[in-house]
Order: structure tokens, then sequence, then C-alpha cells
């Protein structure tokens, strides 16, 4: 058997991994927020956002290595910008003599360089303390008042429930299918995109066939375990609210006020 | 072909930190004619292990070797494009494998993907000599959608689009998992007339141990990523080493090993018809 | 009252090919049955009936003394009928153990406390209290279908229905999966009924069913429908290894006796072919 390893959740007893996953949700929205807040160039604001996430970090007892790791899928995108930013920037005075590159340019390019690169560190700490599982079940609960309009939360917590059950199977299945293939002789490495992508065709097929398969016998378990919506249903699983998360909060509800204070307060740093 | 194995060796997640040793040195020799039996427990490296033989797991840096045939694996230069060809592999429920519109497109993948040179009245040629081979009505079934047969029959035509290009080995993994006792036997009876013809080697795993004394020439038990015993059934089954690796005797066996306890010795194979003949010469049936 | 009555159901998934015709039967409580038949014979669709996942389109099946064909008796009857299916993949809903066992109670609408106490009794009765907290992937293909049976245990099923539970199982997973539903059978009184193609798994029930081509072609005790050599042969059904063996015996001549069915009784019975001679 392959191990799948499904999402990038670090395992550890951390202060970080025990707080409620709707608290961690919450924050790590303040936290972009914050991150969004802070003005063009007022870049202490950023050194804020930063202690911030290297201080949660810390108490997570994640190698910090592991945070940067998560930048990796995204660097392609990071270097973009800044270049764009960089080379088509026709704002503000060239930085030399007849250069394409103006100062403004520089700034913004730097600037939306750290903005997404924070962004990612904070989002990816809640992915590396927080499982698929409690993130589903975080927002789940959060979107719970939203049932009062008519939004089908129930129905909506069941579908992220049950993909996260599947996608490992999935991907085992995925890897079956494409070796049983390529033991026929098929052949996805060579020739152009095209030939590649139509080579794909007997590799998912016969996925979306076992998929249906697998969905239609889901149905069948879920009805045999008298499922009926969400009407009369409980719910077994209660999240509990504990001194750590009121830590969490005061911490989170800093960083706003010290970003908007340095913002205000300090003024154009560059 | 020749399949050599010697001190293979291999890792899922080479270089994580959730890798899993799957193979730790595995020496096998499966001559060329055998109906080779791979048994053991779930998680005992069976499977990792026939994935090599066609190179679908290619051989990590520094883990032994492994050589079938003319070809060996570990070599830089190994056309596993032809390997495939000559070594066919069936995997676990083979019938989830089927995608083309019709058995016949299915059927013909292979001659596509190894022989793309073939010419439509040979290919024609082969499939329905495919199709025949597995048991199977070329004139009745090429024309339908492979979704509508029944499961049997499915598993029967993804067969067909194994041997299609007559492959010289053929490794199935649980081939008769899933069908019923008819099905099943049918089954075995299948395999047995493709070793006679050009599938020189048959190679199975099963978990069935009355399915592989019943069959197979040769055995070789797995145990956390080795061969811990090799030989003839007879061999295999008849000390209690197999016990100790965690697994359980054919029924013929054990019926053997009881009446050897109350002084009654059977010298016989492990097939039920070996061993009710030899039952019937000790206790005075007719012959 | 039988706790399980199929009276003349006729049932088709097109309304063109009846898979089942006709067919009649009932299981007493706490009663052990087996129902065989080859792939496609219609014995699933037995599974599918019982607990009113399909209605019939003619005769009515009761569980329990409810109509099945009532809308309003539905619930009850899932509740009532617990069916474990043949992948275990596909029948777990969570990702983790207790979450998975707790969603059959949740839809039942029970307290908080109640359902701890049902998962505790439910993962219990299949030895896998210590598995709380596991993921499925994690587990082995018999775990996992101990889970799925922990699944529908807690919904405190009378009736327990197995259709092909352990055929994708290796044989300890098989082991396994039998050991609990024997042990819930004897201890808890639970009514089973596996539908297997296994004879091996046949030779322990209290009663057999045949199935063929849509109606039930034979029914009686494993002695009974094992004796019955050629008339299973025509049903593309075969015998127990044991009892194969045995027969093969007989035509060589060797004086075995009929009732053989396991592997036990056919060393007990060479043996004794010893001390005669």
């Amino acid at each position: 058997m392959r191990e799948v390893s499904f999402g990038q959740y670090y395992p550890s007893h951390s202060f970080v991994h025990k707080m409620d996953a709707r608290v961690k949700i919450l924050a790590v929205i303040a936290y972009i927020v914050a991150v969004f807040l802070v003005k063009p160039f007022y870049f202490l604001g950023f050194s804020a956002c930063l202690a911030f996430v290297i201080i949660a970090t810390a108490v997570a007892k994640i190698p910090f290595l592991k945070v940067l790791k998560s930048m990796k899928a995204i660097i392609f995108f990071i270097v973009l910008s800044a270049v764009l930013q960089l080379f088509f920037n026709s704002q503000g005075t060239p930085l030399w003599e007849n250069g394409f590159i103006t100062d403004a340019g520089l700034y913004n390019a730097i600037f939306i360089v750290l903005r997404i690169t924070l962004i990612v560190l904070g989002a990816s700490l809640l992915t590396l303390t927080t499982s698929p599982v409690e993130i589903a079940d975080g927002i789940e609960s959060l979107l719970y008042p939203l049932k009062f309009i008519k939004f089908p939360v129930h129905e909506f917590a069941l579908i992220m429930s049950i993909a996260l059950r599947f996608i490992p199977t999935l991907l085992d299945e995925t890897d079956r299918i494409i070796k049983a293939q390529k033991a026929r002789g098929a052949d996805f490495e060579s020739g152009n995109i095209f030939k590649r992508a139509k080579a794909l065709i007997p590799v998912l097929i016969p996925l979306l066939i076992s998929s249906f398969r697998r969905a239609d016998e889901l149905a069948d378990a879920m009805d045999a375990r008298c499922y009926s919506g969400s009407k009369n249903r409980t719910k077994y699983k209660k999240m509990k609210f504990s001194y750590r998360d009121l830590i969490g909060v005061i911490f989170t509800a800093g960083l706003i006020v010290g970003v908007v204070m340095l913002n205000g307060v300090l003024g154009v740093v560059v | 072909m020749q399949i050599k194995a010697e001190e293979l060796k291999f890792v899922y997640g080479k270089g994580s930190s959730v890798s899993s040793h799957a193979l730790n040195g595995v020496n096998l020799l499966v001559e060329e004619g055998e109906f080779y039996g791979i048994i053991g427990k779930t998680g005992s490296g069976k499977s990792t292990f026939i994935q090599h033989i066609n190179g679908l797991l290619k051989v990590q840096k520094e883990s032994g070797k492994i050589v079938v045939g003319e070809f060996d694996l570990t070599d830089k230069k190994c056309n596993f494009k032809n390997l495939r060809k000559k070594v066919g592999m069936v995997f676990q429920y083979p019938e989830y494998q089927l995608f083309a519109e019709t058995v016949f497109d299915d059927v013909a993948f292979g001659i596509k993907n190894f022989m793309p040179e073939t010419s439509s009245e040979h290919t024609t040629e082969l499939v329905q000599q495919a199709l025949e081979l597995v048991g199977l009505d070329y004139d009745q079934i090429k024309d339908k959608s492979p979704f509508e047969l029944s499961g049997g029959q499915k598993r029967r035509v993804a067969i067909a689009g194994v041997i299609v290009t007559k492959p010289e080995v053929l490794v199935l993994d649980e081939p008769v998992a899933g069908l019923d006792p008819k099905g099943k036997r049918e089954f075995l009876t299948l395999l047995h007339s493709l070793n006679k013809s050009f599938v020189k080697t048959v190679i199975i795993v099963s978990h069935d141990m009355n399915v592989i004394s019943e069959n197979c020439t040769k055995v070789a038990v797995f145990k956390d990523g080795k061969v811990v015993l090799e030989g003839s059934p007879e061999q295999v089954y008849g000390g209690n080493d197999i016990i100790e690796v965690g697994l359980s005797k054919p029924v013929t066996q054990n019926l053997i090993d009881d009446l050897n306890k109350v002084g009654v010795k059977i010298d016989s194979g492990l097939s039920v018809e070996s061993f009710t003949d030899s039952i019937a010469r000790v206790f005075g049936g007719r012959k | 009252m039988p706790i399980l009555k199929a009276e003349n159901v006729s049932f088709s998934y097109d309304k063109k090919t009846e898979v089942l015709k006709d067919v009649s039967l009932e299981v007493k409580r706490g009663e052990y049955i087996a129902i065989i038949g080859h792939n496609g014979s219609g014995k699933s669709t037995l599974a599918r009936l019982f607990n009113a996942l399909i209605v019939p389109d003619f005769g009515k099946v009761y569980i329990d003394g409810l109509d099945t064909s009532i809308k309003d008796n539905q619930f009850k009857i899932r509740e009532n009928v617990g069916v474990v299916f043949q992948n275990p993949d596909n029948q777990l809903v969570a990702s983790i153990v207790v979450d998975d066992v707790a969603f059959g109670p949740e839809n039942l609408g029970l307290s908080r406390e109640e359902i701890g106490n049902r998962i505790d009794f439910a993962l219990k009765a299949v030895g896998m209290e210590s598995f709380r907290k596991a993921s499925p992937e994690r587990l082995s293909g018999g775990q996992k279908q101990r889970i799925a049976i922990a699944g529908v245990l807690a919904l405190k099923p009378q009736i327990l229905v197995l259709d092909e539970s352990t055929s994708m199982l290796d044989p300890e997973g098989r082991r396994e999966v039998l050991n609990v539903v024997k042990k819930l059978n004897k201890e808890n009184g639970v009514t089973v009924i596996a539908i297997t193609h296994y004879m091996e798994e046949v030779v322990d029930a209290d009663r057999v069913i045949v199935v063929n081509d849509g109606e039930v072609a034979m029914s009686g005790t494993p002695e009974e429908i094992f004796k019955q050599k050629q008339t299973l042969k025509s049903y593309g059904l075969e015998l127990p290894l044991a009892s194969y063996i045995a027969e093969k015996l007989r035509e060589k001549g060797v004086d075995i006796p009929q009732t053989i069915l396991t592997e036990k009784q056919l060393s007990e019975a060479l043996c004794k072919l010893k001390q005669k001679s």
C-alpha cells in the first residue's frame, strides 16, 4: 500500500494544535485582514504580522522550515507578480537614467511579495496545526448561523466530510488504474500536451465509473443507516472553547491593534 | 523467460518522514514454465514485488537487482515498453480498468500501444484470438460495451486485453477474488490452458492456500518484505514453518498431518486428485 | 411471529427482467441464516428488500410485522435491519472512526449521551474500542468492515444482514468479521442473514437458503443442502472443499459418511478408518 499523506497537517500536542479550530480559522481571517490593513510602504506593519507568525509557529512547535516549505507551491506566482510590478509599473521616477524600472515599481514589487508571503505563511500555519477534519468541523460550526437564511449548512458539512474521507481512496485508485494501463503499454510521459491529455482517457473513464459506483454504494449505505437529511438530526461532536482560545483571541486582537497603530502613528518608514 | 531477483529492496516514500520498507532483500528465481504461487499476509511485500517484474516500480538506487529474461531492470537503458509487452500484468479486480466504448477497442488497446504498426486485419485477428482464448464468443461480444457485461465476462475481457499481445509471462494479483465458486474454477482452468499456449510462465498472488496448493508447481512465501520459504507446495506446506509465518495450510495438507499423527503416512501431492488417490490406495478403495 | 417474512415477492430493476420471482421465506428471531447463489442469482437484491432500500413490485416484505412498502415504516425498519455491504471503503462516511459510528445514532436524533453510549457499545461489540480516533485509511480491510458493522450496530438493530461482506477481505479479515458476527448472534441474540458465496461460511448456519435465477430453490440445514450435490451443481454452486474431498473419496471406494461438511469432520472420519483397519 502506498502511504497517502494528504494535506500538510503536522501532528503535535502543542498549545496551538489544541486550540478550537473555529478560533484558529477566525484568527487566520483576522490575520489576513491585518495584512491587508498595512498601508502601502508602511513596512513596519508587516514586521508586526511577521512577528505574529513567528511567535505562533514557535508556540505550535513546528519547525520553521516546514512553514517556509508551504511557499514552494506558489513561488512561481510570487515571482510573476514581482516581475509584473517591476517591469510594467510606469509611475514614479526611473531608478537610473533611461531605465524602465521605477522606484514605485520596486516598492510595489517588494510590497506585494511581502503581502503574499505573509498571507501564505499564516494560512499554512492553520493547515499545519489543524487536521482537515477539524477544519471542516470548524467551518460547519462557524456557518451554523447561516441556517437561519436557509443555507444548507448540514449538507455542506457532509459534503466536506465525505470529500475528505474519499480523497485518499480515490488517489489510491488512480494510482492503481494508471499502473494497470501502463502495464498495457499506455504512455503518459511522452508526446505533446494533446497527446498526453488523450493518454489520460483510459485512466479518467474507469476512475469516473468507479466514482459513480462508489457514490451509489455510499448512498445505499447512508440510507441503510437511517440518513434522511438534516431533519431531526443530532450531533455528537461538540467543540469546546477553552482558556487557550481566549489567549489566541487576545493575541490576534493585539496584532490588529498593533497594525492599525503602526499605520497611523509612525508614518512612512521608507 | 527466467525471472531472477537478488537482494531486491524497496522503500515507499523514500527520504520522507513516513517512509516504509516494503521489500527488504528479496531473493527469488522463477524458471520458465512454472505456475508460480506467491503467498503472504497483507502487507508482506507481495504486491510491491510483482510490480517490479514489469518495471511499474523501478528498482531504487543500491537496492539489489532484478533480471527478467534479457531485460536487466537496473540498467538505465532497459526498454520498459518491450519488457511490458513480454510480461502481462493483471491487477486485482481488473474489470475496473475497462474504459473503451466496445470490447474490441478495449482489447485492442495493448496492440495500439505495443505494436502501433500492426495492420487492422492483423489487429482483428489478434483480438479475436485473445477473446476466444479467454472463452468468449468473438462475434457476439466484440461490439458490446464492456460495461454492460456480467462481472465474470468483464474480467475475461480484461484478461484478453492483457494477453492480446502474447506475453510470455503472466502475473496475476488475486485473480479469483470476488468470483463465485463456479467462476473461480472456470477461471483457474483458463489460466492452465493459457499456460499451455504462448504464456510460458504464470505467477499468481493469492490468499487462498487451497487454490495455491491445487494449482501451483512452486510457491514462495513472503514475510516482512523477504522470501522466507520457497519450494514445491509439498515442501512449503509440509513443515510447520508456514504456520509460524502466520499462514494456514491447505485442507489436504491438514488431513495428511492429522493422519500422520495417528500413524498413517500418506505420501501424496496436495491436489485433491493426488490426495484422494493416495487415500484410496491406503484404505483399500477401488483404484 | 417470524421477525422477517417475505410473501410472494417479485422485483425488477428495469421493469423487464425479473431479478426475483415469487420469493417467499421466513426468518425466525435469533436464527443464523445463510443465503447462497451464484453471481447474478438475485441474492443481493434480497438484502436491499429487507431494509426497504427497494420495495417489492409484487408481494410484501414484513420486518417484525411492519410492511416495508409503507413509507412511514421505512425509518423504523432501517433502524431494525442493519445492512453491511461488500466494499468496506464505500460505506464509511467519516475520516475518524468515532464520527463514523456516530452517523447512524445522529440520524436517529438521539441525545449526545445516548450516542456516546451506543458508540461505546458498538465498538466494544466488534472489538475495536482502541481505534476510536483512528482514520479508516489506516485500517486493514477486516478492521474497516468491523467498523462498518459497528456503524449499523449503533442503531441497535435486531437483524444484521451481511451482503457479501467478506468477499473483499483476506482470510484474516474474513475470520475477524465472522467471529464478530457469530458472537453477536450467540451472545446478543441478533438475527443474522449472511449472503455469501463462500461455502465454508455456510456450514455453521442454522439454515441455508439457495437462490437461483431469482427463486428460492432450496432451503434446509447445511447437511440437507450439501447432500444434494448434483442439484447444487446445476445452480452453479459447489460443495465446501471438505465435502468435495469426501465425495471424491467415496467415488474412489473409500468408506466415508455422506454428512461431512468441515475439515474437522473429514479428519475424524479418516482417522476412524485407520482404527477399523
